[in-house]
């Protein structure tokens, strides 16, 4: 019991950051039906970014909240803005192109950002500080949670609120509801299409730089290509959840974060992401529309 | 003859003589370029033809590639013995993988794609049953013999490769002209239309799919009689990337964008180890770049569209 629990709190905190970065490939593939194939390595920019501005800024000094804030700022700016520049160069000019011109778009850009990584901070693994946060542990009668998963979970719970509430109920939000149901429709009701694209792309890349930082400071250990793993776990996430929603994103991620909690807690770690693609595959195959994905007529 | 021939003929005729016109090394280069060349053209089946979002082509390159090996090295099959098999487990497997999610949407598939790929390459890596060799792969894979010639050195490797990609132009040339290629251009058109033509969408779509599996499997053979070894790195689902970018940036359904596809990707970074570091950065903006300026591919394809004097004038109105 204690160990299904223990997996059960850190299946809970990997869930919680695939839902981070789940939450921006639903959003674009909701408004513009793009796989965002390079978000995935974005997230793995902003944790290098992270760790650059922290060496650079703190170097030796003892950290404090104050400079985890500092960080987890400075770089949400700083990939929001590489998110808007990606979305400007590879995307904007391929909107009325043929779908798959859009997707290899994406993989160039992918490409791009992963081997950028790879040529400034160079192709061996780098590691975050381990104090950073507090190594503060809590036990729960052999159930530990550390200061790092309880920030992990209680930041991304707060966020996804605060994401839900944008959409719902503010007048920006509303704007890209009614641009991800018809384009053209929300251009003739007066909404700036390509201004609720550009704030899709600044939400998403800013909560994908918080995942990223979140993942930094929870494994610790980077590398250039750990992008597409995580991107792809994120993108699975989404499609369990529905992708195009919202709060499927976040049930998504919940749900093969403990899925792959409980399958390296019990069966096997070395096939773990066998056991997510086939969880994938079984999905598209009885419910290609996710858990909360609308069951719409298919046009192509 | 028309443009397209004339350099179609020039094509085959300088790749027939390449081997008598360069050192080893080139050589190397050259079977290269036959063997990618031909996976991309089986992944144009797939891509460009039936306009199916494949991602995992390397499965059935690497299927190949492993039947071949395995059965020599841990069965004591010949080579030329193992070629069938190379043809006809991707098939099967072609079909077994795709058959259930056929129908998805475009997006749902190339992820699923995805994930089988993924799927192989663990597969591979963990050596189920003792016989892919994990992470190492399989090593010390014979010689071709043919009535007891041993065929070892490059230039037959090239004719084999060679071979194999003038009998894929023929099928392709011939299923261009085919009920089955029709078919599939009205499929990648609009599916929609084609449905309510009577077109069996499925069916059409799984027998692309066996086509490549099949003309990608056999490459693979070649791919680890070249290297006399396979191993997992080679069939990864970056590989798959590659065959899929190679045949959009060149142009689906377009033999000379194929070619230039698999030049730009798999011949040049040979030509200029120095750049090797900073490789994928350069494709990688090319991708972007290509797809910006050119949406269809580098060299789109012509076929099956209407004629320029049938099209509406849109100028005079």
């Amino acid at each position: 019991m204690d160990i299904f629990l223990q997996q059960l709190i850190n299946g809970l905190t990997i869930g919680s950051l695939y839902a981070l970065v789940a939450l921006g490939y639903t959003m674009v593939y909701g408004v513009m039906k793009l796989i965002n194939f390079a978000h995935g390595d974005l997230v793995a920019f902003s944790a290098y970014v992270g760790l650059t501005i922290f060496s650079q800024l703190f170097g030796s000094s003892a950290s404090s909240f104050v400079n985890v804030i500092i960080i987890f700022v400075l770089t949400s700016i700083i990939v929001a803005f590489v998110g808007v520049l990606l979305e400007r160069l590879a995307y904007r000019p391929l909107r009325t192109a043929p779908r798959l011109s859009a997707v290899v778009s994406a993989l160039g850009a992918s490409l791009v950002i992963q081997n950028g990584i790879m040529l400034i901070w160079g192709p061996n693994m780098q590691i975050f500080p381990a104090d950073l946060l507090p190594n503060t542990t809590w036990n729960f009668g052999g159930v530990i949670i550390t200061f790092t998963q309880l920030c992990i979970l209680i930041l991304s719970a707060v966020l996804m609120a605060a994401l839900f509430i944008f959409i719902n109920k503010t007048k920006m939000g509303t704007a890209i509801r009614a641009t991800a149901i018809d384009q053209d429709a929300a251009k003739l009701m007066g909404i700036n299409v390509n201004k609720v694209i550009t704030l899709i792309f600044i939400i998403g890349s800013m909560l994908g730089a918080i995942g990223g930082l979140f993942i930094g400071l929870y494994y610790r250990a980077l590398t250039f290509d750990m992008g597409w793993l995580y991107g792809l776990n994120a993108f699975i996430a989404a499609i369990i959840g529905g992708i195009g929603s919202i709060p499927g994103a976040m049930i998504g991620g919940l749900l093969l974060g403990l899925f792959n909690a409980l399958i390296a807690g019990y069966i096997s770690t070395e096939w773990a992401e066998t056991f997510t693609f086939i969880l994938l595959i079984i999905i598209l195959i009885v419910r290609p529309t996710g858990i909360l994905g609308e069951k719409t007529a298919e046009k192509v | 003859m028309n443009k397209t021939t004339i350099l179609a003929t020039i094509f085959i005729v300088v790749m027939a003589v390449f081997p008598f016109l360069v050192d080893s090394t080139w050589l190397t280069i050259g079977i290269t370029f036959l063997v990618f060349a031909t996976v991309a053209f089986s992944q144009d089946i797939i891509l460009g033809r039936a306009g199916v979002f494949n991602m995992g082509h390397a499965i059935f390159f690497g299927i190949g590639a492993y039947t071949t090996a395995i059965l020599n090295v841990h069965f004591g099959f010949e080579i030329i013995e193992t070629i069938p098999f190379a043809i006809i487990f991707p098939i099967i497997i072609a079909i077994l993988l795709a058959g259930p999610i056929i129908h998805l949407r475009g997006d749902y598939l190339l992820v699923a794609t995805i994930g089988f790929n993924i799927i192989f390459e663990q597969v591979l890596k963990n050596d189920v049953f003792g016989l892919t060799g994990g992470p190492n792969g399989i090593f010390g894979i014979d010689v071709v013999r043919i009535f007891g010639y041993e065929l070892f050195s490059d230039t037959a490797i090239y004719y084999m490769a060679f071979i194999l990609m003038i009998l894929t132009l023929i099928i392709i040339r011939n299923l261009d002209n085919s009920r089955y290629g029709r078919a599939l251009y009205y499929i990648n058109k609009d599916e929609i239309a084609a449905k309510s033509m009577g077109i069996n969408i499925p069916y059409y779509k799984l027998f692309a799919f066996a086509l490549g599996a099949a003309i990608a499997g056999a490459a693979g053979s070649i791919f680890a009689v070249q290297y006399s070894a396979v191993s997992p790195e080679s069939f990864n689902f970056m590989q798959s990337v590659m065959f899929f970018a190679i045949v959009l940036v060149g142009g689906s359904a377009s033999l000379p964008g194929v070619i230039i596809g698999t030049f730009v990707m798999f011949v040049l970074p040979e030509l200029f180890t120095e750049f090797k570091e900073s490789r994928y950065l350069i494709f990688g903006a090319a991708m972007v770049l290509t797809m910006v300026l050119r949406p269809n591919g580098v060299w789109p394809a012509t076929f099956g569209n209407i004629p320029k004097f049938l099209r509406p004038n849109k100028g005079a109105k």
